[in-house]
């Protein structure tokens, strides 16, 4: 196999982990309005829940459970799911802009909670020597990734054909009335607030689900995995792809990922070592302006929703 | 529209996959890094960048590496693990790296060494990440021994640290430190060694970085009436807290952390304030080796190298490609076994620079051993990759120059040790 194609696979991986992400924040934003600017925080609650689950036991450590990764990982996105519930009921009240303050201000928090809680999260050190699922059965990495691509693919399908599903039912045509008009949907006898909660603690434990597979996937976690900035990727992800879509949302992950790391490796390609020190902030304005210039071309995102109803 | 974004794409791609060909020459092996050059480490991570791409010219003009060219790879993480794994991916997969060098955080390192390094059987050398849990995994076997640093733990610094505390009569030190894995560890340390010494910490405080204000921290830190304080800090945090400190009637019976030698530091401080402090830097500061590293980087870029990660990064690329040179292949499992053999043992000595490495290649040709000492000094990787290295004690004089106050070569912080062990 040729060194692309087994990065192709590396690449693909992450891009899709990350689609399985802009899927439950399409569902919160897309489908219903809802505007989550923590996603980094539930990320990260998916991410250590699953890494505590499954870690090896430590002394210094009050984790460390050894358990299967299933386990794990749906456990993750129930301390997830529980998270978003809390916030959710404390929030969701709050209309959209004053939703997005709360929820950026809970993922900062979480973050830091992350790296004080040391006994808990092992601190900025973060938690080191995870097992990967099923690692020994392959003889390299390769084989090995490629295996790890399939179990993402299949749980994407199973992510995708669920809320498929789901925005199509009348209860998916109830989160695009709360979208749209409120007022109107309250007037017609729905609980808003339980619809948005629903939607809340859903969407995020699908952000958790991709949390947990980062984590079985880099086997490691540690606190510099949960910047802001990832909130901001997942976003322009959406955006792009185009919200209100879930094939916009896998394709965006895809394409803003595709630019975010290979406009790194077509500029290492053919900029002279001697430029290689200043390449680094080529590369970040070079992103920002595909990103304006995809949406100047395609403001509804590469592949929008679908007007006219269903 | 679908045109133009197929357009864009084939030149995209054509650029990526074509550029290269054009420049083939008969033979030549890609070392890759991966660095902030934008993020957080930004202001650091470009002139580390230069000094691996000055040990890569030294060995080029030295005749390259196991009969071929070598080209530097630099590739940005952003400051974040996700983008820094996807550019070690593509270095080890695409450019076919059989050496990475790198990262600066360890929270960027140790992902690219679980997910890129150990499963691809690729060497990994970082300059900076100073971080306990690499020891950890390695001693777990998590590692497979394919990674090395060339920056000292912070453990032997702590201890040094702790016994000049001990030394100077101080009985009840208070610790205020950045909350990083950096600090972390260094205080963590310095506590366990002082306390052993017959210190006292009375306050062990962690403080978040880049806030416009300490003083809660401060304040925590000055409880019970600490006669003494150790700082771990960076410069401009540093100042902050060190201003407050002093401003709130902290005692100027200070010890700093390696990395607030910076004039930027004694600078937002004052040095009046700072004629009582001491502090600790593992960078050798004389000796032959570290004056051929410095004349060599002042020859090429024209100032002298004066920053956090310059010798320790040129270490990390030489001792990478005597290794290379060793194996005589660019095979990251061949670096790794051969690592060892290039730096400790009892062979014939060899510098930094292009002389040094005509020395070293001809040494290897005849079969004879090499043993580098480089800009750092000597350089004996112990069974987990860590390395020990010389301190140096700094102050700071009336008018706010940085001063040497004290040398640990190796014996004296290994007797040190040893005494601390028991």
């Amino acid at each position: 196999m040729s060194g692309f194609s087994i990065y192709l696979i590396f690449f693909l991986i992450i891009a899709l982990n990350y689609g399985i992400m802009g899927l439950g924040l399409n569902l919160q934003w897309g489908y219903t309005g809802l505007f989550n600017a923590g996603v980094v925080g539930f990320y990260a609650i998916g991410a250590y829940g699953a890494a505590i689950l499954v870690g090896p036991d430590r002394d210094y450590l009050i984790g460390g459970f050894d358990l299967p990764w299933p386990v794990a990982i749906l456990g993750g996105m129930a301390l997830a799911a529980l998270a978003a519930l809390i916030v959710g009921l404390a929030t969701l009240r709050l209309r959209e802009e004053y939703l997005a303050i709360a929820t950026f201000g809970i993922a900062l928090s979480l973050q830091l909670v992350a790296l004080n809680f040391e006994s808990l999260t092992g601190g900025a050190n973060g938690l080191v020597g995870l097992p990967r699922p099923l690692f020994h059965l392959f003889e390299d990495s390769t084989t090995y990734n490629l295996f790890f691509l399939g179990l993402v693919i299949v749980i994407l399908g199973i992510v995708w054909f669920g809320l498929e599903l789901a925005v199509r039912s009348p209860w998916g045509r109830l989160l695009r009335a709360v979208r749209e008009d409120e007022s109107a949907a309250r007037s017609l006898g729905k609980n808003i607030t339980l619809i948005r909660l629903q939607v809340f603690v859903l969407g995020c434990s699908l952000i958790g689900l991709s949390g947990g597979l980062y984590v079985a996937f880099i086997g490691f976690v540690s606190p510099t995995d949960f910047l802001p900035l990832l909130t901001f990727q997942v976003w322009a992800m959406l955006i792009v792809g185009g919200s209100g879509n879930n094939a916009g949302a896998v394709l965006g992950a895809v394409v803003v990922w595709a630019l975010w790391t290979m406009s790194g490796l077509a500029i290492s390609r053919v900029a002279p070592v001697e430029l290689q020190s200043q390449a680094g902030a080529i590369q970040v304005m070079l992103i920002g302006l595909l990103i304006v210039a995809m949406l100047i071309f395609r403001p509804r995102g590469l592949i929008g929703e679908k007007t006219g109803g269903s | 529209m679908k045109k133009t974004l197929l357009a864009l794409a084939l030149s995209v791609s054509a650029l990526m996959f074509g550029a290269h060909n054009a420049a083939a020459q008969d033979c030549e092996i890609n070392v890759g890094s991966v660095l902030s050059i934008t993020g957080s480490m930004a202001a650091i991570g470009s002139s580390i960048g230069n000094a691996a791409a000055l040990a890569v010219d030294h060995f080029n003009e030295a005749g390259g590496v196991a009969g071929c060219k070598v080209n530097f790879v630099l590739r940005d993480d952003q400051g974040t693990p996700n983008v820094g794994v996807d550019a070690a991916k593509t270095l080890v997969e695409i450019e076919k790296a059989p050496l990475l060098l790198g990262a600066i955080q360890s929270g960027i390192s140790l992902p690219i060494l679980t997910s890129v390094s150990v499963p691809s059987k690729v060497t990994q050398i970082s300059c900076c990440s100073s971080a306990p849990s690499f020891t950890a995994l390695s001693e777990e076997g998590g590692t497979d021994g394919y990674f090395f640093r060339t920056l000292p733990t912070d453990k032997p610094q702590a201890v040094v640290l702790a016994s000049i505390a001990a030394q100077k009569g101080y009985k009840r030190i208070a610790i205020i430190y950045v909350n990083s894995d950096y600090g972390n560890s260094l205080a963590k340390n310095f506590q366990e060694a002082a306390e052993g010494m017959g210190v006292e910490v009375v306050n062990s405080v962690a403080y978040n970085q880049e806030q416009a204000s300490y003083r809660a921290e401060v304040n925590a830190a000055l409880q019970g009436d600490p006669d003494s304080l150790f700082l771990v800090a960076f410069p401009a945090d540093g100042a902050t807290a060190a201003r407050e400190w002093i401003s709130f009637g902290g005692s100027q019976n200070m010890l700093l952390s390696n990395a607030l030698r910076a004039d930027e530091f004694v600078e937002s401080v004052g040095a009046k304030f700072l004629t009582k402090a001491l502090g600790i830097d593992n960078a050798q500061t004389e000796g032959d080796s570290v004056e051929a590293f410095n004349a060599a980087w002042k020859e090429k870029y024209g100032e002298d190298p004066n920053g956090p990660g310059l010798h320790v990064m040129y270490d990390a690329a030489a001792v990478g490609l005597l290794a290379m040179e060793q194996a005589g292949k660019p095979d990251g499992t061949a670096i790794r076994d051969e690592v060892r053999k290039v730096t400790g043992g009892d062979g014939e000595i060899v510098f930094p620079g292009v002389d040094g490495f005509k020395q070293a290649k001809a040494l290897i040709a005849d079969g004879k051993a090499v043993k580098y000492v480089g800009a750092t000094g000597p350089i004996t990787f112990d069974a987990n990759g860590d390395v020990t290295g010389p301190y140096l004690i700094w102050g700071v004089s009336e008018d706010g120059e940085l001063t040497v106050e004290d040398k640990w070569d190796m014996t004296r912080v290994s007797e040190l040790m040893a005494k601390t062990e028991k």
